[in-house]
């Protein structure tokens, strides 16, 4: 079977005007989004802290984009070709790009973004484009992926959030990963970079001269931070602000502010990022390296108390490690449903069965429950568990500590019992699943791996065949066996897939167009 | 020769000061180790998962594979050339950073001192004036009231009503990021912005300064030298603006003086309210990022802060009380 994409520039025009709509849209306006917390620098190649890419994929591109079905459309690639046995990736890049300083994009920029930069500083691209073995230029605007294994996940890894495009002759000069542009991005995207002042705001000003002929329609997009979660929702009422995603909003002021004529919310947008809220076990301490125990748990857990209480309704419960949102493109897979009508019965008898009797208080056994230090949602929602545990006879402790404690305690000392988690899917199983159960990914020190350093060769030998298979019913398959093994054995309780609320001034159009939300470019984005 | 006596006086004072700043140094970098967890945990945990080899990597470019003493003296050894080092979460010098943040942070702190000083001055004399009348009472209990409510509920409340309901005053920010004046436009687009965080930050010291000066002026008001100035035939409103009002302004300047360093740390709350970009938010951000470097800069530069506010002090004694000598 041949696996054959080829699409024409035509059909990028053809998107520009369907997004657009056939009338010319009035250029002009600024836009400004509020993210949280500030990026700590401007270099998303070699840093994937989530704000840094939500600046700067506006003024970077990739090599593709991605339509909600998470299938690629042209971006800097206006057509590519993955050859059968999926060694060979060939992209014909547009010849009419330039870089924001006037330098004209190239293959030589493709190959050395990939190979030097991406490939050796990337905290993912290390792993994604571990089987790219060469990127070969045979003439300016051809760039070939050389692969000595398949990789099909790295089809959905192109776009300008996480493999963004850079100038060689500005990057390549001096050391990348303390380079003197790191807080100076330059790219070809629709945004020219103008300032940072840090501590208030980015400034993007219009590309003028953009590939996409016309567009971007506005003028401006400032980027402001603050710190304060009752300041930014005061600001997006105003209207001094007008778009934030990822959670910047508390849950509960986002109800209020959907209220407002002037504002309306979408959960569209994190198709490719798919968050996970899950509550991962040690599971080579007593009592948690006991299967029944750990299903007890994952039995008491109410997902849609939590969804309904703690997240305000943004979220659906969890069907395993695999997010729904995987569905359309068949990378999906149903585990074991653990909120059945006689949940809490079941649990008791697994733990009666499992040697950990009532005592004379109707405790079986205590622990401390380590809460994920993002804010106060999980705080929230480790009081919940706290409670449904009560419920089966474990009594739990609350335990909050600060991140860089938090991580150290979770995935190199090992030190804990129980402990809230927050992992993405991002745009592939092998990128965002497999880091949590896999066992070459049981890493002391690496964080967001597996930390319950559960395996099992069974779903080791699944997780393999996936990663290299070229055909998506080969994958499905694998897919489709796991996610029940995985939650048989219960290493981590999946409880919810959160769906971020993105809360949008009224005045703008097309500002959310892709899966990523605002990790797009914001090109086709005018005011009404 | 009060000049030259004025001049080696600071410099004497300035140089006492070296050991102090490189105590404040020391002790700070040895209390940093303590916390646990380390910036290359967290720039891979901020990336969502990084690889063993990234990791070690990390840790080795920032030198933390290196004994502590080693860090220690290399830090010294940089500091005494003035390189505060570079702050790799944020990639950018360290001394960069902290100038980037200054003068807002000076901004603030010059406006909350002088509006929290004249007005608390203000309101202590009036206080000590019509002392045990109604007004004082009024005067009194409202300090107390300011003085306890916590800054942050503050600044959120009067973003509520004078930004949300009113529209008189923007919610946050130090200017307006839509229209981006340029000259005198922009000074009073500032001013407009530092409005609402001055007056918070403000409330606390004034009710402060306003309790202190009232107390001092009336035990100054009971002293000999007041009976001497009204048997010598001076009016009281000479002696209350002559004499009284200066010997009481001595207790309040040097309160003034104490609070500057925690004014710094006041401002962090504030700072996050209104998204001021001052210091005080860039250590918080720090601190949980342990980026240690940028830190103990921050650290390096209130210390310098604080000292030269309280030589100021220092010589403001000596303008308002000559007895006091420059020794």
């Amino acid at each position: 079977m041949k696996s054959f994409f080829l699409t024409a520039a035509g059909l990028a025009l053809a998107t520009a005007l369907s997004v657009g709509g056939a009338m010319a849209q009035s250029q002009g306006g600024t836009l400004v989004q509020i993210t949280q917390p500030e990026p700590p620098n401007l270099a998303p190649y070699v840093s994937t802290s989530g704000p840094i890419a939500q600046v700067t994929s506006k003024v970077f591109d990739g090599l593709l984009e991605y339509n909600f079905d998470l299938e690629p459309q042209p971006s800097l690639a206006e057509s590519w070709e993955v050859s059968a046995d999926g060694l060979t990736i060939t992209f014909n890049l547009r010849e009419d790009v330039v870089f924001h300083d006037g330098t004209p994009l190239t293959s030589e920029d493709v190959r050395f973004t990939i190979m030097d930069v991406l490939r050796e500083a990337h905290p993912r691209g290390i792993a994604t484009f571990r089987n790219v073995t060469a990127v070969e230029t045979p003439d300016s605007h051809t760039a070939i992926f050389r692969l000595d294994a398949p990789a099909p996940y790295l089809m959905k890894a192109l776009h300008s959030a996480e493999s963004p495009i850079l100038p060689a002759h500005i990057y390549a000069e001096g050391d990348i990963r303390a380079h003197g542009n790191a807080n100076e991005p330059i790219g070809s995207g629709p945004f020219v970079f103008t300032e940072w002042r840090r501590g208030e705001f980015v400034r993007l000003d219009r590309n003028d001269n953009y590939w996409r002929d016309g567009q971007p329609y506005l003028d401006r997009i400032v980027v402001r931070f603050i710190a304060d979660a009752s300041t930014r929702t005061a600001v997006l009422e105003q209207g001094e602000a007008h778009i934030a995603g990822f959670g910047a909003v508390p849950y509960q002021d986002v109800r209020r502010l959907e209220a407002l004529d002037t504002i309306e919310v979408t959960t569209r947008g994190y198709e490719m990022i798919s968050p996970i809220v899950e509550i991962i076990f040690n599971t080579q301490e007593p009592p948690f390296d006991n299967q029944m125990v750990r299903q007890a748990v994952n039995y008491a857990i109410d997902r849609q108390f939590v969804i309904d209480n703690v997240w305000f309704g943004y979220g659906v419960p969890a069907s395993g490690p695999i997010s729904s949102n995987f569905e359309p493109s068949g990378l999906f897979g149903r585990g074991i449903d653990f909120s059945v009508p006689d949940r809490i019965d079941i649990a008791n008898r697994l733990l009666d069965e499992a040697g950990f009797p009532r005592d004379a208080d109707g405790i079986r056994f205590e622990i401390i429950h380590d809460v994920t230090p993002y804010g106060e949602e999980w705080q929230r929602f480790g009081e919940i568990t706290v409670q449904n545990l009560a419920e089966i006879g474990i009594r739990a402790t609350l335990r909050y500590e600060d991140l860089p404690t938090w991580l150290a305690r979770t995935y190199t000392d090992y030190d804990f019992q129980l402990t809230s988690n927050f992992l993405f899917n991002q745009a592939d199983p092998v990128i965002g699943v497999h880091r949590g159960i896999h066992s070459d990914r049981i890493l002391p020190g690496t964080v967001f791996v597996n930390g319950s350093r559960w395996s099992s060769p069974e779903t080791d030998a699944l997780m393999n065949a996936a990663t290299v298979a070229t055909d998506a019913a080969t994958r499905q398959e694998a897919y489709q066996a796991l996610v029940p093994l995985v939650t048989e054995a219960s290493p981590v309780a999946y409880v919810l897939e959160l769906r971020y609320p993105t809360v949008l001034s009224t005045q703008f159009s097309d500002v959310i167009t892709t899966p990523i939300g605002i990790y797009g470019n914001y090109a086709f984005t005018h005011q009404r | 020769m009060k000049n030259a006596s004025i001049g080696g006086y600071i410099l004497r004072r300035l140089l006492q000061t070296i050991p102090v700043i490189l105590g404040v140094v020391i002790v700070n970098f040895l209390l940093l180790q303590l916390a646990p967890g380390d910036l290359a945990t967290v720039i891979a945990g901020e990336a969502g998962g990084a690889t063993p080899e990234y990791i070690a990597e990390l840790r080795a470019r920032f030198g933390q594979d290196q004994p502590l003493f080693v860090q220690l003296l290399n830090y010294m050894g940089n500091l005494l050339t003035f390189d505060l080092g570079y702050s790799f979460r944020q990639s950018a010098p360290v001394l960069d950073l902290l100038l980037d943040r200054l003068w807002p942070t000076l901004l603030l702190m010059g406006t909350t001192l002088m509006v929290s000083l004249s007005l608390g001055i203000l309101l202590g004399l009036l206080a000590a004036f019509w002392v045990k009348t109604w007004k004082d009472h009024l005067i009194s209990v409202t300090a107390v009231l300011l003085y306890a409510t916590p800054l942050f509920w503050v600044g959120l409340m009067l973003v509520l009503v004078f930004a949300v309901k009113l529209d008189w005053f923007p919610t946050s920010g130090m200017e307006n990021v839509v229209a981006f004046h340029e000259g005198w436009d922009r000074v009073w687009d500032i001013a407009h912005h530092l409005v609402l965080p001055t007056v918070t930050l403000s409330v606390f010291y004034l009710a402060l300064y306003a309790r202190l000066m009232r107390a001092s002026m009336l035990e100054q008001r009971g002293l000999d030298y007041v009976t001497t100035a009204r048997a010598k035939g001076l009016k009281d409103a000479q002696i209350t603006r002559r004499h009284v009002f200066r010997n009481a302004l001595l207790p309040v300047v040097t309160m003034a003086g104490v609070q500057t360093g925690s004014l710094l740390g006041g401002s962090v709350v504030v700072e996050a309210v209104f998204a001021w970009p001052g210091l005080g938010q860039l250590a918080y951000q720090s601190l949980f990022a342990r980026d240690y470097n940028l830190l103990l800069g921050i650290f390096f530069l209130s210390a310098i802060l604080v000292v030269v506010v309280n030589l100021l002090v220092d010589i403001i004694y000596v303008i308002l009380d000559p007895r006091i000598r420059l020794r």
